[in-house]
């Protein structure tokens, strides 16, 4: 039993779910002060999501676009904790979604190209991003959280301008795809006939998955993953042991940058969400993948976990009622989780200290 | 023309005091990206007291809202103030996460009043254009707003408080060397607080600043922009002194007013840039003068590191 | 003033005693401090000093024993405690804050201020120089301390404690980062201060100095009390004795050179500082051979860093040209550099030799990660080859940690470490290796070790380059010396046939071969 709390997972774990009960429990406290009559409810429903309906069809309906936005987090999660193993913070990973996203569906609906290579063009879009990024830091010096949030509303306003060319004239959004060029939606390989006919979840879904297993590959098992975390973790040695720092920077947030243009791409081209081309913030999804890559444990297969639990209750918003409260709550609560996040370090090393503490009693008693 | 000078001014100002927000925090040692949430809850601190008071005297609305931003803003940094000096938490992770549960609180509870006022009204805007006025001095078309003078007092207190002040003198002693700062008996823990508290005061200042710039209703999911992020574009532009700050904002503000005030231009509209163009300016501009000016850092040498006690 | 005085003793250290887990630190040690008195402190590393000084700043409680000051017994729970009893401490490493001034670091903290708390900085002003004048410390109050030499800076450090009015100083290891001129000057300080009815401790393991300046000398080792002396009693050879327990053989066994072809020429170097706007080396020349081991001798800060830096490509060069076994490096990477058979033991081992984070195994493969035996062609790392060549380095280089291969480097033992590392480099099988202050810290077990092996590859027919700061290795380990002063080469050594004091005399820049020069 012992061994099983020091074990430095299970102490991750504990630590992740301290945070996601400590979020629930002040997103209900708030809820509390705005009206104390329908908050036990609501909490509720944030957290059951697609079990609100009634009928298990309607369930499983439901649960299919919960998956089909869970992919792309799971992508931008993937994105923000590979570029933190190399010590970098990237918070374009937002931008960089943004890139991904109007790279695919201008090719969609402007040139009409197949699925695939949308799905490319969306990843290349972004990884050129990361690389300003990663060349503004490698040579200029130049913070990257703060070129990050330049990043993102500079390709903010880009999409909205490149991506106004491809909108229904009535209204702010893009073209539907399905109408306009059905072969960029992705394929779905009869995985909609698992979610109740729910054509939103398409070969995105094992996509992602395979992604994130191929994140952990790449940082555990390569000598790519071994130069990225040496240098993450000291980058003087990594200098010293003649590691090419500036090029595994740049490569890093192309990377890092691709990783979010294909979740922008596994999004958008199912056709589940549509671009508003005078949305004036930049879409949360990115900002999610902080949350959902530190409740992970920085670790690429709890990043995949951690994703699905943040999109939930994201979605499990829009069952709060509404004559009280707004859907937002979802985001206090996901916000709230990332910033406890920051105490998981002291989280286990309280966790380090009781056990210590009470093998020295036994340690004593004997 | 007098119209640019007037958003350039009242842009700055907003900048100016975010960004001097942010040198105070950093010189005591403590990285404040959470800014940008500052500044919102400082606006909604604001906004709140503008709608509440109603019908007041201008120097009685003025003061009030400044003080309730300024209030607000510390409080909410001390959410920053607990996890990085207390706790040596990531001050990236604590900054972001800061700033999207700012933005959400906020439309969360400005929501929830506005529906509880009148079940079918879901926006997130608070009312507060009477009080917007009382704010303005109109000077032959230019409008004159007191946040302005704010902004000057607020260099002037700052330039005086780091390099004039005792106080000065040993917070900027934390940022650099906290363990020399400890070993002559000052409490390296106090004075980060205090920079994080006034950074926080500076910050909340600053969004109710920037929510009386636009002349439309702010909606309180939008957030503020990034403001956050260019004040400290504008800080490190400024290599952490106040006055060249002053400078770095106007020239901020500058680009950030043009894009309220190109259609004015003739010039600018013969270009026929699209307006996104103008929009996306002053973060493009922030991007130039980054990579320009970041190779030789004057950042405080402690920053962003935990201070501990037991190792020195 | 002396009438008021109740007790012989300023500060009184009685009994003790302080455990840490594992290790007793501190074991029954008294200390007393006379008024106007300079007492030395003396023992090896790891002899229980800094836990002493310490407890008397109250940043560990003593778990036996008691403190006294002038005879009345005190509690000393932190440093603020510390400073309001009077005691004031020169750090090893300065506490001072770069960007100030000299004035604004002594005033910081205690500063002079009138409404709202504005600074009187001229009334500050006053007092400083009053007092460098008295006791001899010249110091330019609005010099900013980075420009300022290091023995400026230790003297804006005595003055901290002296604008204090403090009574009992405290000086840790002063002396270590001095040219023997600016340490004939503390000296004189010193002195200057004891007669001025200040006490002085005087924290140290140079036993000429204690000898030249102490009034008495308390000898710790390994976190016991060994006994306190008059220096005018004894001699170095018992003080050492005390030191160390027993007559220590510096001396280092080898055989005459077989020197062969010139493996390293480095023409001209120039390498830019990174502190000041000048060069910290300038137009170095020097050759090493197959089969010698040189060594740059030098104080800390003259240009060795940066010289080992321009070396092995760490920092460019802005002038000047490194050819290594005829081939010209001075452009290639530092991978290049590796690859092509120069090795690195470096002068900070959690700076720039280890990841900390890395197992024991992977730190082993730091340099050679991408070598063909322990990745394969596709970019996967070979565990299996990894863990057993980790295995063969430990056995084979006594490398002792919990559990092996897979123990974090950071929970290893700083000798430990530096043998993995020490292992990693020597075993890359160089044709030169750099080996900079690879004793640093170590207690003598460890450093013999590294001469043996230091030795063993000059043997091997390699070329060593042993960059030092300590004169016992200077002179013991190297086939040739040559000393570094102020980024310059300023003279060539035998040290089979030279003295300290002459080796003293060049890296104060007292003396230098003028053939150097040209």
């Amino acid at each position: 039993m012992k061994k099983f709390f020091k074990n430095e997972a299970v102490q991750t774990f504990l630590a992740s779910i301290l945070c996601i009960l400590a979020g629930l429990l002040i997103g209900y406290i708030v809820l509390l002060i705005i009206n104390p009559q329908g908050a036990g409810e609501s909490i509720q429903n944030i957290v059951k999501n697609f079990f609100t309906w009634k009928r298990p069809q309607q369930q499983i309906k439901q649960l299919g676009n919960t998956l089909a936005k869970t992919m792309p987090l799971i992508m931008c999660s993937l994105s923000i904790l590979f570029a933190y193993k190399v010590g970098l913070f990237n918070i374009g990973t937002a931008g960089q979604y943004v890139a991904g996203a109007c790279a695919s569906l201008y090719a969609a609906l402007a040139w009409h190209w197949g699925w695939l290579p949308c799905m490319l063009l969306a990843m290349i879009a972004a990884a050129l991003l990361g690389a300003v990024t990663g060349f503004l830091k490698a040579y200029c010096n130049v913070n990257e959280v703060i070129s990050g949030i330049m990043l993102n509303w500079i390709s903010l306003y880009t999409a909205n301008t490149i991506l106004s060319n491809v909108k229904e004239t009535a209204s702010p959004y893009t073209l539907y795809l399905n109408k306009e060029n059905p072969s960029s939606m992705l394929p779905t390989m009869g995985l909609e006939n698992l979610f109740n006919g729910n054509g939103n979840v398409t070969i995105a879904l094992p996509l992602a998955i395979l992604a994130a297993i191929l994140v952990w590959v790449i940082l555990s098992k390569t000598r790519f993953g071994y130069e990225l975390k040496a240098t993450g973790n000291n980058k003087n040695a990594a200098k010293y042991a003649g590691m090419a720092q500036n090029r595994n920077i740049i490569l890093t947030l192309m990377i890092s940058g691709a990783l979010a243009g294909l979740g922008a791409s596994l999004l958008y081209q199912t056709g589940y969400m549509r671009w508003e081309c005078t949305q004036s913030s930049v879409p949360a999804m990115g900002f999610n993948g902080i949350a959902a890559a530190f409740l992970g444990g920085l670790h690429p297969l709890g990043a995949v976990f951690s994703s699905f639990f943040i999109q939930h209750i994201t979605d499990g918003g829009q069952y709060v009622n509404t004559n009280f409260y707004s859907s937002q709550i979802s985001d206090v609560i996901s916000s709230v989780i990332i910033y406890l996040c920051g105490f998981v370090l002291f989280i286990k090393l309280t966790m380090k200290r009781v056990i210590a503490r009470s093998e020295d009693k036994k340690g004593a008693k004997q | 023309m007098l119209l640019l000078i007037q958003y350039t001014l009242i842009f700055a100002s907003v900048l100016l005091l975010v960004a001097l927000g942010g040198c105070i925090s950093e010189h005591s040692g403590i990285i404040n990206l959470g800014l940008e949430g500052i500044m919102v809850v400082g606006a909604l601190g604001g906004a709140l007291v503008m709608r509440s008071l109603g019908t007041t005297s201008a120097v009685v609305m003025v003061l009030a809202a400044m003080i309730a931003a300024a209030l607000a803003g510390m409080l909410y940094s001390c959410l920053l103030g607990v996890a990085a000096i207390h706790f040596k938490a990531d001050q990236t992770l604590i900054g972001t996460a800061m700033n999207l549960l700012a933005t959400a609180a906020a439309t969360v509870l400005v929501k929830a009043m506005n529906t509880a006022a009148n079940p079918d009204n879901h926006s997130s805007e608070i009312e507060y254009v009477a009080a917007r006025k009382m704010f303005i001095v109109n000077i032959n078309g230019f409008e004159f707003n007191w946040f302005m003078i704010v902004a000057v007092i607020a260099v002037i207190t700052v330039y005086f408080l780091l390099y004039k002040n005792r106080f000065g003198l040993r917070l900027m002693a934390c940022g650099e060397h906290p363990q020399a700062a400890d070993s002559v008996g000052i409490n390296v823990y106090k004075m980060r607080w205090c920079g994080v508290l006034i950074s926080g005061l500076l910050g909340g200042l600053g969004g109710l600043c920037y929510i009386l710039a636009g002349v439309s209703l702010w909606k309180f999911e939008n957030g503020v922009a990034g403001f956050g992020f260019l004040a400290l574009a504008v800080m490190i532009f400024g290599q952490w002194k106040p006055t060249r700050i002053a400078i770095a904002a106007l020239l901020f503000g500058l680009f950030r007013a043009l894009s309220n005030t190109y259609t004015g231009f003739p010039f600018l509209v013969s270009l026929n840039l699209p307006g996104n163009v103008y929009n996306m300016m002053p973060y493009i501009v922030c991007l130039i003068v980054l990579a320009f000016t970041s190779k030789a850092s004057h950042a405080p040498k402690a920053e962003g590191i935990p201070y501990d006690k037991g190792s020195r | 003033m002396n009438k008021e005085r109740q007790s012989e003793y300023a500060i009184e250290m009685l009994n003790i005693t302080k455990r840490f887990p594992g290790i007793i630190a501190n074991d029954n040690i008294t200390l007393q401090l006379r008024h106007g008195e300079i007492h030395a402190l003396l023992g090896e590393n790891g002899a229980g000093k800094s836990t002493l000084m310490s407890v008397l700043f109250g940043l560990y409680q003593a778990e036996e024993g008691i403190i006294k000051k002038d005879g009345k017994e005190v509690k000393i729970n932190d440093p603020n405690d510390a400073n309001a009893l009077g005691i004031g401490m020169v750090h090893q490493h300065f506490k001072l804050v770069e960007c100030f001034t000299v004035l604004d670091n002594i005033i910081l903290g205690d500063e002079p201020v009138g409404k709202a708390g504005i600074l009187k900085k001229s009334e500050a002003r006053k007092k400083i120089l009053a007092l460098s004048e008295k006791y001899g410390l010249q110091v330019d109050p609005d010099a900013v301390i980075s420009d300022i030499t290091v023995g400026m800076q230790q003297r804006t450090e005595i003055l901290k404690m002296l604008y204090r009015d403090n009574e009992i100083l405290i000086f840790d290891e002063p002396t270590a980062v001095l040219t023997p001129q600016e340490i004939e000057e503390l000296m004189q300080i010193m002195r200057n201060l004891a007669a001025e009815g200040k006490s002085i401790l005087f924290i140290s393991h140079k036993l000429a100095e204690i000898m030249a300046v102490a009034d008495r000398c308390t000898v710790l080792r390994k976190g016991k009390y060994i006994g306190t002396v008059e220096t005018k009693n004894t001699t170095m050879e018992e003080l050492s004795a005390m030191m160390v327990g027993r007559n220590v053989n510096f001396h280092v066994d080898k055989q005459p050179a077989h020197t062969g072809d010139v493996v390293l020429d480095v023409q001209h170097m120039t390498v830019a500082s990174k502190v000041h706007n000048n060069n910290a080396v300038k137009d170095v020349s020097f050759q090493v051979r197959r089969g010698e081991i040189v060594c740059i001798a030098g104080i800390d800060g003259n240009g060795q860093t940066e010289l080992v830096y321009g070396l092995t490509g760490l920092e460019p060069l802005v002038d000047g040209k490194i050819i290594m076994d005829g081939k010209d490096i001075t452009k290639s990477s530092i991978r290049k550099r590796s690859t092509a058979g120069m090795s690195h033991i470096p002068e900070d081992r959690h700076k720039h030799g280890l990841v900390l984070d890395y197992s024991l195994e992977y730190n082993m493969i730091l340099q050679t990660y991408f070598e063909s035996r322990f990745t394969d062609r596709i970019g996967f790392l070979r565990r299996k080859n990894i863990r057993q060549y980790s295995d063969k380095l430990i056995e084979q280089y006594d490398v002792r940690s919990g559990q092996g291969s897979v123990t974090p480097a950071r929970s290893m033992s700083g000798g430990n470490q530096q043998k993995a590392i020490i292992a990693r480099e020597i075993d890359k099988q160089p044709e030169l290796l750099v080996a900079v202050q690879p004793t640093r810290g170590l207690d003598v077990g460890a450093i013999e070790y590294i001469h043996k092996q230091l030795v063993a590859q000059r043997d091997a027919g390699k070329a060593v380059l042993l960059i030092s700061l300590e004169l016992d290795e200077v002179m013991d380990v190297p086939d040739r010396i040559l000393v570094m002063y102020e980024g310059e080469i300023v003279g060539e050594l035998d040290p089979k046939k030279t003295t300290q004091e002459e080796l003293g005399l060049y890296m104060a820049g007292a003396k230098r071969d003028e053939v150097r020069k040209a």
